[in-house]
């Protein structure tokens, strides 16, 4: 008696319609929705805003803070996303699992705007499913105080002076990649020897190095606990601004750019949108507008002349071009990758 | 003989171990500069950043609703669960506790993915009511174990008294027991409430578009942002009500 009673008291209770509603979608007169899967602040609110104007219709932006779980989110079948912003190796990794929809070109004139030189080294330079949207090379930075100014080169790493005062980021494919690059071969060789020796180098490394270290190394460069650190250039351009002593350079043998590129999913409801969407970050104003706001630097050659002196001058983003021509995106190898994960491994299990 | 200084000083010690850190990042959210923890300047700046910020104020509007909505919903069927297992004891009771208890250990990638399996194979579109559904999975758990801890020292002769002097059950249930128990129940729910606005793993895979929780937002932000020190303030404010929260759950639970 007592048990029906109280199944029927909270079964009324269940039924209790307390559930957040999600119909807030504004005006429902037909006016469309387009929704990006991003990363947070990777969009100027200028360059939303033109969107939405131009085209009449809503912006939805829902982020992701790794490529790794965005991907396993849409393989997993989670729809409603219109346009991703995925790192460029992750587009080749959805591509291999048929999750993207070719590009339509002719919905997208505005790729003429495309850097042909970065292009020409992309991993997807026929831009097939994807628009290189915004790149930034992964650097090293010291304090020169400590470090004085010497030629940037990842040699550096192995200063006994900075012994233990040295971080490099806890990534097989950067770390790897540096060494490789130091050894005179492409960031992403897949011969055996040339890994393995960048192995032994980063072995060497290591002995120098205090840890290898993915998040520490922005504010440790900053409060001077570290002299030289391995990262992303956006953060440590920010960095730079604040504290005169950090100086910021790429390696003279070149380094790692890393690009997000734009594209379509298969289960995309608005893909003419989508296409547009894509248009309209590609046009030189917008472009430049937009990489000035993010603070990386869109590959877009139409842009390049409408931005800041400041901005277009960063040795950083905007290497010389012989310097530029050294660096490389990080590829996505497939099945080649257990060249790297063996070597790591060494690398890593050595004392 | 005076007495020891010892407990005095752990619990400055202990307080200190906890808090330092948090009072750290209080003490960033005025800092000017956007980087370093060296002190530029007190600046209101990342508040008033955050006030224009409306991506970070509706991801918060989400947060709130979902963690209200769920702690409600895992209170009603944490309190039946509780009640169900206290009651009967018999084989399916103990693997009903079983399961109850399950969540608790259940990795939450698991839990997110496999949320996101069913919603998808079942067709429902994910949006807030996905990550509502998905975060009463977890919380009911805890409302259970709360609301059963009471249920331990409950004495079910108060019921039959009332019962005995012509209440019907449903009075006796809303006179006797609900009241009785209601401070072990509201203190499950305000447990669920914290724990559900603070969930990133399952929300990230169970959300939708536009359905951004601040967890899922803030993760996102770290990666590319350059309004990071934003965040601070931000945890600074939800440290605040999170305060209020624990402790108002204290006061319930002291009262009875």
């Amino acid at each position: 008696m007592k048990r029906r009673h109280f199944l029927a008291a909270s079964s009324a209770a269940v039924a209790f319609p307390f559930l957040p509603s999600c119909s807030k979608s504004g005006g429902g007169s037909g006016s469309k929705t387009l929704t990006v899967f991003t990363w947070a602040d990777y969009l100027s609110d200028d360059a939303a805003a033109s969107f939405e104007e131009k085209h009449g219709c809503k912006l939805v932006i829902d982020t992701f803070d790794s490529n790794e779980a965005m991907i396993a989110k849409l393989e997993a079948g989670a729809t409603g996303y219109d346009v991703l912003v995925p790192s460029s190796y992750a587009v080749r990794q959805l591509q291999e699992k048929d999750l993207l929809q070719p590009l339509d070109r002719s919905l997208i004139p505005n790729t003429v705007n495309i850097d042909q030189d970065y292009l020409s080294r992309a991993l997807d330079p026929e831009m097939t499913v994807s628009v290189p949207y915004m790149m930034a090379p992964t650097v090293l930075a010291y304090l020169k105080s400590k470090v004085g100014t010497p030629e940037p080169s990842w040699h550096l790493i192995e200063r006994a002076d900075l012994k233990g005062r040295i971080t490099l980021l806890d990534d097989m494919r950067e770390v790897l990649g540096a060494a490789l690059k130091t050894l005179g071969h492409s960031f992403n060789s897949i011969d055996e020897a040339e890994v393995q020796a960048a192995a032994d180098l980063a072995i060497e490394w290591k002995k120098n190095i205090a840890k290898f270290e993915n998040e520490q190394w922005k504010t440790g460069i900053a409060s001077g606990e570290f002299f030289l650190v391995h990262g992303y250039a956006g953060e440590l351009i920010l960095a730079q601004d604040e504290n005169e002593d950090i100086e910021v350079v790429v390696p003279h043998e070149g380094a790692a750019f890393s690009c997000d590129d734009l594209c379509i999913p298969k289960t995309a409801k608005e893909v003419a949108l989508a296409h547009a969407f894509i248009n309209h970050l590609s046009d030189a104003a917008v472009a430049a507008e937009n990489m000035e706001w993010i603070g990386y630097r869109a590959p877009n050659t139409a842009a390049y002349a409408n931005l800041s002196e400041d901005f277009r001058g960063s040795p950083i983003l905007f290497p010389p071009a012989e310097l530029f021509a050294k660096c490389e995106p990080i590829a996505y190898l497939g099945d080649k990758l257990p060249i790297y994960t063996e070597a790591w491994d060494r690398v890593k299990n050595a004392s | 003989m005076k007495p020891s200084r010892l407990p005095l000083v752990t619990t400055i010690l202990v307080l200190v171990f906890f808090y330092l850190p948090i009072a750290a990042l209080v003490i960033r959210s005025f800092n000017a500069s956007r980087y370093t923890p060296a002190w530029k300047g007190f600046t209101w700046k990342w508040y008033e950043r955050l006030w224009e910020r409306e991506d970070l104020l509706s991801a918060l509007g989400n947060s709130l609703k979902i963690a209200t909505a769920a702690s409600l919903l895992s209170m009603v069927l944490g309190t039946t669960a509780a009640f169900a297992l206290h009651r009967h004891r018999s084989r399916l009771q103990d693997f009903h506790s079983l399961m109850v208890r399950v969540p608790l250990v259940l990795p939450d990638i698991l839990m997110g993915m496999s949320l996101l399996l069913l919603f998808v194979s079942a067709g429902v579109p994910l949006s807030l009511i996905t990550i509502t559904l998905a975060h009463v999975t977890f919380c009911l758990s805890y409302v259970a174990l709360v609301v059963l801890a009471r249920l331990e020292d409950f004495d079910f002769n108060v019921v039959e008294a009332a019962r005995d002097l012509g209440a019907t059950p449903l009075q006796a249930f809303a006179k006797i027991t609900l009241p009785m128990l209601l401070p072990g129940i509201l203190a499950g729910g305000l447990l669920a409430f914290t724990l559900s606005i603070d969930d990133y793993v399952i929300t990230f895979f169970v959300k939708g578009p536009g359905s951004d929780t601040l967890p899922t937002l803030i993760y996102s932000m770290i990666k590319k942002s350059r309004e990071l020190p934003v965040i601070n303030a931000l945890s600074t404010l939800m440290l605040a009500i999170t305060f209020a929260v624990v402790f108002a759950a204290q006061r319930l639970t002291r009262k009875a």
